[in-house]
């Protein structure tokens, strides 16, 4: 730097300086030693399996159909939009990367609330390791409004995609789905860059007796994508409420009781992307006050 | 005196230089919100009320009290200080009026009452001096609640218009460049009118426009529009208004096109206008008793513009391929000052200014490109180049909390803003700071390696300065912030820098500038698979910062800088429970720099400057509530050559108690 500032320095030599030699007092030695830590912490992560991929067609973020995403201007157009989920064996972790539509920014400075690089979106990746009626849970994490999963299609695990660090989701947990405890999974690791959200998880937290671990086509799945809620209602899960009229931080077009589900979007059909998907969605996902409760349904890769 | 001009028909003669736009704005949104709105209906369904207690502890091993570290350094208030404890109450209101109107309101207690205060009655006898009374210490300190945040909105059933705003917001619609998110201590501040709304097929047009009150503290010479400004002895601020739009154009899937802009006007009366309020033509005569020729009350005033400033940005958002994201920025920024009505800063405050002073304006251009894990084995690209003139200035732009450039730069964390009116007040040590990036013409590569529970970060940053000049006015026409020279001490910053806490953030401009920095920056971050998993953080810092100052002339070859910054730092953290983590943390910086500060004519010295932090951290949720702690102690050395040593040993804490329902 110092001779490159004297050879482009515009006066004669004679009345330009060359800055002194530096001086580096600090060792070296430790820099050294976290560089070869960080490398040998990447180089032992596991090898990649093909992943189990599913797809969900665009422009299919407004639930039930009547959806509309709150008026802030941090809510971009396709923030909540379901792209496609990729589960991958890595070894002694299984990897979950769920692409949306729109690049996933942090407007609310996530690391100064400890979070995860990222602020808006919150997705839940529900996991049926057997398909067997009445194994598992029915009712989703608290916050999703009113929606069910059906009984054959009871979950067993899920995996919690959220921009809150893991000292908040565990309190949270704690305090608001205490009895699913046992059944979420909350990341090694979650993280986000262009339009996909990471999250590794360690194999043997997926695992239920016998079943579960090492993911497997056979398994159920179904990705919900809602909002991270850093103040929400006392009995939800760190999600964001739909209401009858959207809100400055409140999602429109339901109800503003507890009839709706509060989903965003959803893998619906055989999650191929295909475009009858959207209908499929709104179909599952049709409400009415005290007749007709939304349901969400599991995909099964491996079924005909 | 009434302005009554903006009344449809009745004119008044003497029609005033600068149209009222901001009235007709005001008149327009109120009738479509009163045009929009149904009766409105009483529903605790719709009425949402939530609440937040908050309590800070500060300590610090000094003799200084108060509840913050560093407070406004231009009005000193009785908030700052480092050894208190305090609570602040807040109260937000939302309410579904009908089902196109929602309100809102916050009440909030104003910070700074300490619990030791006990008693304080709001009252401000005895002079302003501090007793035992209760009736000593003033409204601050008596935590009275105060109304924020109002709106009402309307979503009218219109075309195109998806709402109406009047009253509050925190100005996110725009852009830092232009004018920026309001900072969270000002959050709801901001009020004026707004409206929104999108049009085309499939929504691919979306715009915003506002008119918003300017805030009488900041946005002008003398952060201020008009008040407290030597020039004026009756300042005239109630009708200065910025104006703000922005249309985006989602072209296709993959790429966005945005236009954004703002113009402020600040506003004050004539004094030759017989209405004028301090007027010296208030009879119409002069010293002799003579009519003076045109003068002539006609109950209305003329306006001129003490300030005026406009800034325009054009950016663009790309993804052809997955992996391929580009985005791209081109501005300008221009300002007129009317001296008349606008004393100097630069000269009557000690260099001290958010404006430079003078007429004009620059442009600015940046261009990022990002590659992300284009082959698939965890290692993404990005890459931005970036300029922006000695002119620019964004006085409207983010103030903090926001980030333009993708490098970490010199000050680190909080990152960098085109604005000469940063706010690195109003907040405490574990805080991030903000720099200025006016002038910068360099670039960026930063290089993310992720895999499994690793990710490593590498960062090289080459910034040359278009501020970079000799003999420039910084007597009259650009602000150099009292000076201020050598690598910033953010941690132990001082506003009056009695304490060579180095150049100021703010500080764009140097009298003599011949300057080119390098930093690069090395991250990494694990996660160790023991128990809940042991979070380990890391950073190496280095910067070598080169100014010859002043090239040509008498001591042109003793003054330059040349300074060499080296940062370590380690971070671990335990969960240890659901809701509870603990962490320890340390950081070594040496500082080498030859000629730090000092002046031509008394010489420069030769300093090293040695800092030790070590501290811990603990975070526990319970419940419901939460609790932050942070404690770390701080040795400093520095070895300068022409004045004394200096040393510091200080122990500070800080401990935040919140719970939201």
């Amino acid at each position: 730097m110092a001779q490159k500032l004297a050879t482009t320095c515009p006066q004669p030599a004679t009345t330009c300086r060359q800055p002194a030699t530096t001086r580096l007092r600090l060792p070296a030695a430790a820099l050294t030693c976290s560089v070869a830590l960080s490398l040998v912490t990447a180089a032992t992560a596991g090898a990649a399996e093909p992943p189990i991929v599913l797809q969900d067609p665009d422009g299919d973020d407004n639930g039930p159909g009547t959806y509309k995403y709150p008026t802030d201007p941090v809510y971009l157009p396709r923030s909540f939009d379901l792209r496609k989920v990729e589960v991958t064996d890595r070894g002694d972790d299984v990897e979950f990367k769920v692409t949306i539509g729109a690049n996933i920014e942090d407007p609310w400075d996530s690391k100064t609330w400890d979070g995860n690089g990222f602020s808006l979106q919150f997705v839940q990746v529900y996991l049926d390791f057997d398909h067997v009626n009445g194994k598992g849970f029915t009712d989703p994490l608290p916050g999703l409004g009113s929606v069910k999963f059906a009984a054959d299609e009871a979950w067993d695990k899920v995996v919690v995609l959220s921009p809150q660090g893991r000292t908040r989701l565990s309190s949270e947990i704690r305090a608001k789905a205490a009895k699913f405890k046992d059944a979420i999974v909350v990341p090694k690791v979650t993280r986000a860059a262009g339009k996909t959200l990471t999250a590794l998880v360690k194999k043997a937290d997926l695992k239920v007796g016998d079943s579960g671990g090492a993911p497997m086509a056979r398994w159920g799945f179904q990705a919900v994508v809602q909002s991270n809620e850093g103040y929400p209602d006392k009995a939800d899960l760190l999600t964001r409420r739909v209401n009858e009229n959207a809100g400055q931080h409140r999602f429109g077009g339901g109800d503003d009781g507890e009839c709706d589900p509060h989903v965003l979007d959803i893998l619906a059909g055989k999650a191929k992307g295909d475009k009858t998907e959207v209908a499929e969605q709104h179909r599952t996902l049709a409400w009415k006050c005290d007749t007709k409760v939304a349901r969400l349904p599991m995909v099964y890769p491996a079924a005909p | 005196m009434t302005d009554p001009g903006w009344l449809p028909g009745h004119l008044p003669a003497h029609r005033p230089r600068a149209a009222p736009l901001s009235a007709i704005c005001a008149v327009a949104v109120l009738v479509a919100v009163c045009a929009a709105a149904q009766p409105a209906r009483a529903d605790t369904q719709n009425f949402d009320l939530s609440a937040r207690i908050y309590s800070k502890h500060l300590y610090q091993n000094d003799a200084n009290q108060g509840l913050l570290m560093l407070g406004n350094p231009f009005w000193p208030d009785d908030v700052a200080g480092h050894n208190g404890v305090g609570s602040e109450l807040e109260l937000s209101i939302r309410g579904r009026v009908s089902p196109q109107v929602e309100t809102g309101a916050r009440i909030a207690s104003r910070f700074g009452e300490r619990w030791h205060d006990w008693w304080e009655s709001g009252n401000s006898l005895y002079d302003g001096k501090l007793n035992t009374s209760g009736d000593s210490a003033g409204l601050n300190r008596a935590a009275y609640l105060k109304l924020r945040g109002t709106y009402i909105q309307v979503a009218p059933e219109a075309a195109g218009i998806d709402w109406v705003r009047v009253g509050a917001s925190d100005l996110a619609m725009f852009n830092p460049w232009t004018i920026g998110k309001v900072r969270y201590i000002d959050r709801d501040n901001g009020r004026g009118y707004f409206a929104a709304g999108r049009f085309g097929a499939d929504d691919a047009w979306q715009w915003h426009a506002a008119a918003i009150a300017l805030p009488k503290l900041w946005v002008g010479p003398w952060w201020s529009t008009g008040v407290g400004d030597p020039a004026l002895a009756n300042a005239f601020w109630s009708r200065d208004w910025a104006y703000a739009g922005s249309l985006r154009w989602r072209v296709g899937e993959a790429t966005t096109v945005r236009l954004v802009g703002d113009a402020t006007q600040d506003l004050e009366v004539d004094v030759a206008d017989p209405d004028a309020v301090g007027s010296k033509n208030a009879t119409c005569k002069d010293a002799l008793g003579n009519p003076i020729a045109g003068c002539a009350p006609d109950h209305a005033v003329d306006l001129y513009t003490r300030y005026a400033s406009a800034n325009a940005t054009v950016d663009f958002d790309s993804q052809p391929l997955d992996w391929l994201r580009v985005q791209g920025l081109v501005g300008v920024s221009w300002q007129q000052i009317d001296p008349k009505l606008t004393a100097n800063a630069v000269q009557r405050n000690q260099g001290l200014s958010p404006i430079a002073y003078r007429d004009g304006g620059d442009v600015a251009t940046t261009l990022r490109v990002g590659a992300q894990d284009p082959w698939e084995v965890g290692l993404s690209l990005q890459g931005e180049y970036f300029n922006v003139g000695a002119d620019w200035n964004s006085i409207f732009g983010a103030r903090r909390e926001s980030d333009v450039l993708l490098t970490e730069g010199l000050v680190g964390g909080g990152g960098q803003l085109p604005t000469l009116n940063l706010a690195n007040e109003f907040l405490d040590f574990d805080e991030d700071w903000v720099e200025t990036c006016i002038g910068w013409h360099g670039g960026t590569a930063l290089a993310t390696y992720e895999h499994g529970d690793a990710r490593l970060h590498l960062e090289v940053t080459h910034i040359e300065y278009n501020t970079n000049r000799q003999d420039r006015d910084v007597a009259q026409v650009y602000p150099d912030f009292l000076h201020g020279d050598g690598f910033t001490d953010i941690a132990l910053y001082d506003y009056a820098n009695v304490t060579d806490r180095g150049r100021d953030p703010r500080s764009a401009f140097r009298k003599n500038q011949y300057r080119r920095t390098d930093i690069a920056v090395l991250r990494g971050r694990h996660l160790i698979d023991v128990g809940r998993g042991i979070e380990l953080e890391w950073k190496a810092k280095a910067i070598h910062d080169v100014d010859y100052r002043r090239l040509v002339g008498p001591g042109a070859t003793k003054d330059d800088y040349d300074g060499t910054i080296v940062q370590l730092r380690g971070h671990v953290a335990v969960p240890v429970a659901d809701g509870v983590k603990l962490g320890a943390f340390t950081q070594g910086e040496q500082w080498d720099e030859q000629n730090r500060r000092g002046t031509l004519e008394l010489g420069y010295g030769d300093d090293t400057t040695w800092k030790w932090t070590a501290g811990v951290k603990a975070t526990v949720m319970y419940a419901g509530i939460k609790a932050n702690w942070h404690l770390e102690h701080i040795a400093k050395a520095q070895d300068r050559e022409r004045e004394p040593d200096q040393a510091w040993s200080v122990w500070r804490s800080k401990l935040t108690v919140e719970a939201a329902w």
